[in-house]
């Protein structure tokens, strides 16, 4: 035994000296497995950081640890990622309730949240629309006028409207101008244009007084229609109960107003969807060029985006021009000529001068446009306050319109500028319900019984787009009618509605949304399609999933329990994704390694070929001579390798001090807030030093396999 | 006497692709135990190949080779290698010693694979051998820091470390001067002496030939024949 010690010691000894003598090819070698061992920890860790911290965000922002769906569902859940597809076929939980106290009674479940998940695809408000019905509201008091106080009031009124939509006139006009200059002149309607130059002709706008509802008709109907402002929004929103949202997920805050309270309708706008998609553009160009350059560090003049940024605000100055009424276009030509020193009179071309913003000027503009023009503007398409109507597509192919109003915008700690986190609104479950087509028993008589009395026809869910958006017929009577499935006549657009109207079904309406309070029975015992379960121990998730299942079967409920990984949906992949590539990277580097490490260790044995023969002849068998070899290569990936790794530890530790700062708005979801803080994992360390000697020992059989052949007659061999 | 090697009718043909080369034709030789044998013959006469026979290196193509009462065609390449360790020391014309190790640990080497004695007692016997060969400072030292000479002189030790009962030397100074190798001969002939150990050694050199007990001379793959070395100089006309 202390013999076979010795041999060893003689090996290692000799091995140690082999490599000390032939230190170039000891270095290549070391120095690819020292990067290798490098990679693998550090890429690993990385990665295991990302993967954690995502997965706080995945589970902190929505899907919680574990989500629960109908196991008779046609499709899988998706909670995150999902864009403008259409929902997945899900069955619907029946009774929340039930379900939430079949989860509870599992050993590891926390706490429970109803959720559905659906998007509608709306279309905010026409501005010219708005102008028109003020304008209109204002001949009607005319007319109505009883006093000559009142009347003197009402003229006041309508000439201060008619002027703005003149001036929202005169920009259409210069529309027509450049599509005329771009667009084959042929491709113009005509009868627009002729439209357009009436309605922009001083004769016109003389007469408008003599016969104002047929002027107001023509506008209506002539010039409207060609003011295409509004934009198309898709909205996806969870349905969920906001107490138990808020105490589950608490990483959630409210920004602006208030949440919804118990059994009350309501809606919360994703703070970053109400900034990125309901705020005026300019303002948020203006924001986000704010953001680039004095958070991020970037100039007006060497990053592109925000030169684009400065280049859309400069031609894009229509929307505000749109907004714009005479009295408020005399202040801002007053306003933007005395911070631009200029004379010029069209306050388009002032606009635009203004926002031709560069890295000397854009704090003071960006300063100036907050203090002095934007308290004249609409900033956001809809105001906390505001009743939203919403429309959708039941499941069975109706349109279902719901009232909710806005209580305030929220957003997830660490998220802000995440986008993907940031997607999803959240609204009152009796609201989510009403717009998926789930019905109690007795709101579905009185549909049945509207529907006989609208002549309403069932329409499926493939055409009930055409349904919706095909016929252009007169105003939307439907947004007027509370609760009154969309029939036959459908309006143009399902607009955002702020203002309902003054008509009476419109303030009823406004006022269930804002006032009715559904009782806690109602709210909870209804169906869901899914729930998100927070775990007391959320290592356990995959033992909880089974136990969830069980749980549901013995309480006869058909209940599928997936991880937060499944349930991220393609966000979950991600990470599976970037796994894979980092593991193909490493293998082709390892594989390039074992190239290189085997040439340069076949080189060696080559050069070592009469030496190798000498302790042949002397009496060493060729097993002394492997295990010499394979010393060598072991050493040299233990020493390297480790050194590699612990550079690797070295290097994400510090890192882990420091943090990573996430440069968009992607990482800030997978970094689960602003700075991404690397950790070790023992694993990766272990994994460094498998590898290593894996690919030690894998490149040591050619080289080793040739001084096996090398025979003790061959330390005879003189070299001439 | 005994025997310690007995060489019967070998024959080795080497092949180099389709030709066969006759290395040995046919060779009969028996050494008796603390013989100081020296075989001698022109270039590509064989010696080499006989030396490899009797080393266990190479068997023959035909005939036999025992080496300390063993037939060499029956052993295993493993019991080959094992014989060549513990019966069998190896000095090589370039020394062939191992670079990265120093003079004590080459010569221990031997020692190491044998894996018979401890610690101490290699120790004791390298440096009795070191100061045989008259090495005694320079047992730290590498060999590159060594003469020709002197790396002979450690290419001995080791050889001898083992207490073989043979000890085989293809041209031990076909490297070195000639008075270097008449000191090296002088050597090998004293431990001869002392340790009774056999020597068989091959050369082309008649100087060399000189120091040994007898020469067989080769010529062609064949032996032919076994003289005193003053009748192996007389007949190249030189003194002996
Ligand atoms: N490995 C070998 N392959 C082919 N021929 C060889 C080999 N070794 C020796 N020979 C040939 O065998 C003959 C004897 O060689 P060798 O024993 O080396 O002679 P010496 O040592 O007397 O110079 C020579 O003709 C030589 O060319
Ligand atoms: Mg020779």
């Amino acid at each position: 035994m202390r013999a076979w010690l010795a041999t060893l010691g003689v090996v290692a000894q000799m091995a140690f000296r082999n490599l000390f003598a032939s230190r170039l090819k000891t270095i290549i070698v070391g120095g690819i497995i020292f990067f290798g061992g490098l990679l693998v920890v550090a890429g690993n860790s990385l990665l295991d950081s990302v993967v954690a911290s995502m997965s706080r965000s995945v589970i902190g922002s929505v899907a919680g640890h574990i989500q629960v769906y109908n196991a008779k569902s046609k499709d899988t859940l998706e909670v995150m990622g999902r864009m403008m597809m259409g929902d997945p076929d899900l069955s619907q939980l029946d009774d929340f309730a039930k379900v939430r106290d079949s989860l509870l009674k599992v050993e590891n479940v926390k706490s429970v949240v109803p959720m559905g998940i659906s998007g509608a695809l709306v279309t905010s408000g026409n501005t010219i629309d708005l102008a028109l019905e003020k304008l209109r509201s204002a001949v009607n008091a005319r007319h109505d006028a009883k006093t000559d106080a009142q009347r003197v009031e009402a003229e006041a009124r309508v000439a201060s409207e008619k002027g703005h939509v003149r001036q929202i006139v005169s920009v259409l006009q210069g529309d027509l101008k450049n599509a005329k200059a771009v667009l084959d002149e042929r491709t113009i309607d005509p009868a627009d244009g002729a439209a357009v130059n009436r309605a922009a002709s001083d004769a016109f706008w003389q007469d408008f007084d003599k016969e104002p509802f047929e002027a107001l008709e023509f506008l209506e109907n002539r010039i409207a229609s060609q003011a295409a402002d509004a934009d198309l929004l898709f909205l996806n929103y969870i349905g969920t109960d906001f107490q138990a949202f808020q105490k589950s997920f608490d990483r959630m805050k409210i920004v602006e107003g208030t949440t919804v309270p118990a059994g009350k309708r309501g809606f919360l706008f994703a703070k970053h969807v109400y900034e990125e998609q309901l705020k005026l553009k300019a303002a948020r160009r203006l924001d986000q060029i704010k953001e680039g350059t004095e958070n991020e560090g970037e100039t007006i003049a060497t990053d592109p985006d925000l030169k684009r940024m400065v280049r859309e605000n400069v031609s894009q100055v229509r929307e505000i021009l749109l907004q714009l009424d005479a009295a408020k276009t005399v202040d801002f030509r007053a306003k933007l000529q005395r911070e631009l020193g200029s004379q010029e009179a069209d306050v388009g071309k002032l606009l635009a001068a203004f926002f031709q913003t560069d890295d000397q000027n854009f704090r003071e503009r960006y300063d100036f446009f907050y203090k002095e023009l934007a308290p004249s503007l609409e900033l956001y398409r809809v105001r906390i306050g505001d009743v939203l109507t919403i429309k959708a597509f039941t499941r069975s192919g109706y349109v279902q319109s719901v009232n909710v109003p806005v209580y305030g915008t929220f957003e997830f700690q660490g998220l802000e500028k995440s986008t993907l986190a940031g997607a999803l609104n959240l609204m009152d479950m009796v609201s989510f319900r009403e717009l998926y087509g789930f019905m109690s028993g007795e709101k579905l008589a009185e549909i049945q019984a509207l529907q006989k009395a609208a002549g309403a026809r069932e329409v499926s869910r493939e055409n009930a787009e055409a349904e919706l958006f095909g016929s252009k017929a007169e105003d939307a009577p439907a947004a007027k009618a509370p609760r009154r499935i969309e029939a036959t006549t459908t309006p143009g657009v399902a607009p955002v509605m702020r203002d309902l109207g003054e008509s009476l079904g419109g303030k009823l309406q406004r006022e269930e949304a804002r006032s009715r309070v559904f009782p806690a029975d109602e709210v909870e015992r209804g169906v869901v399609l899914n729930a998100a379960v927070i775990l007391k121990n959320p290592k356990k998730i995959r033992e909880t999933i089974v136990a969830i299942e069980a749980q549901g079967k013995r309480d006869g409920l058909t209940l599928k329990a997936i991880d937060w990984q499944a349930a991220a949906g393609l966000i979950g992949q991600f990470v599976n994704v970037i796994r894979m590539v980092l593991y193909v990277a490493i293998l082709i580097i390892f594989l390039i390694a074992l190239v290189i490490i085997n040439n340069a260790l076949v080189m060696a044995t080559l050069e070592r070929v009469k030496e190798i023969g000498t302790l042949r002849a002397i009496g060493a068998q060729r097993r002394f001579i492997l295990a010499m070899l394979v010393v060598e290569s072991i050493v040299v990936g233990f020493i390297f390798g480790g050194l590699g790794a612990g550079l690797g530890v070295l290097l994400v530790s510090v890192v882990g001090k420091i943090g990573i700062p996430a440069k968009s708005d992607v990482w800030f979801f997978f970094f689960s807030g602003p700075r991404l803080y690397p950790f070790i994992g023992t694993s990766n360390i272990v994994a460094a030093f498998a590898i290593v000697l894996l690919v030690s020992a894998f490149s040591s059989f050619y080289p080793a396999w040739i001084a096996m052949r090398v025979t003790p007659r061959q330390a005879m061999q003189e070299e001439e | 006497m005994k025997a310690i090697v007995s060489v019967r009718e070998a024959v080795k043909n080497y092949t180099l692709g389709n030709v066969v080369v006759p290395a040995l034709r046919g060779v009969t030789l028996d050494v008796v135990e603390g013989d100081f044998l020296a075989i001698a013959g022109p270039s590509g006469s064989g010696k080499t190949t006989l030396l490899n026979l009797i080393g266990c290196v190479d068997t023959p193509t035909s005939g036999s080779v025992e080496v300390a009462g063993k037939d060499t065609r029956r052993l295993s390449e493993r019991e080959l290698t094992d014989l060549r360790l513990h019966t069998i020391g190896f000095i090589f014309q370039s020394f062939n010693l191992v670079s990265v190790l120093t003079v004590s640990q080459n010569i221990e080497l031997p020692l190491l694979l044998q894996r018979k004695l401890t610690g101490p007692e290699r120790a004791q016997r390298v440096s009795a051998l070191l100061e045989r060969v008259g090495l005694r400072e320079y047992g730290t030292h590498r060999p590159s820091e060594l003469s020709g000479g002197q790396r002979q002189r450690v290419a001995i030790a080791r050889a001898l470390v083992t207490r073989p009962q043979l000890v085989l030397a293809d041209e031990p100074t076909a490297n070195l001067d000639s008075v270097t190798g008449a000191h090296i001969l002088d050597l090998m002939r004293e431990l001869n002496r002392t340790e009774k150990t056999t020597f068989i050694f091959s050369t082309h050199d008649q100087s060399v030939m000189a120091h040994a007990n007898a020469v067989v001379r080769l010529a062609d793959g064949k032996l032919v024949d076994r003289v005193t070395p003053a009748q192996a100089a007389a007949e190249n006309g030189l003194p002996a």
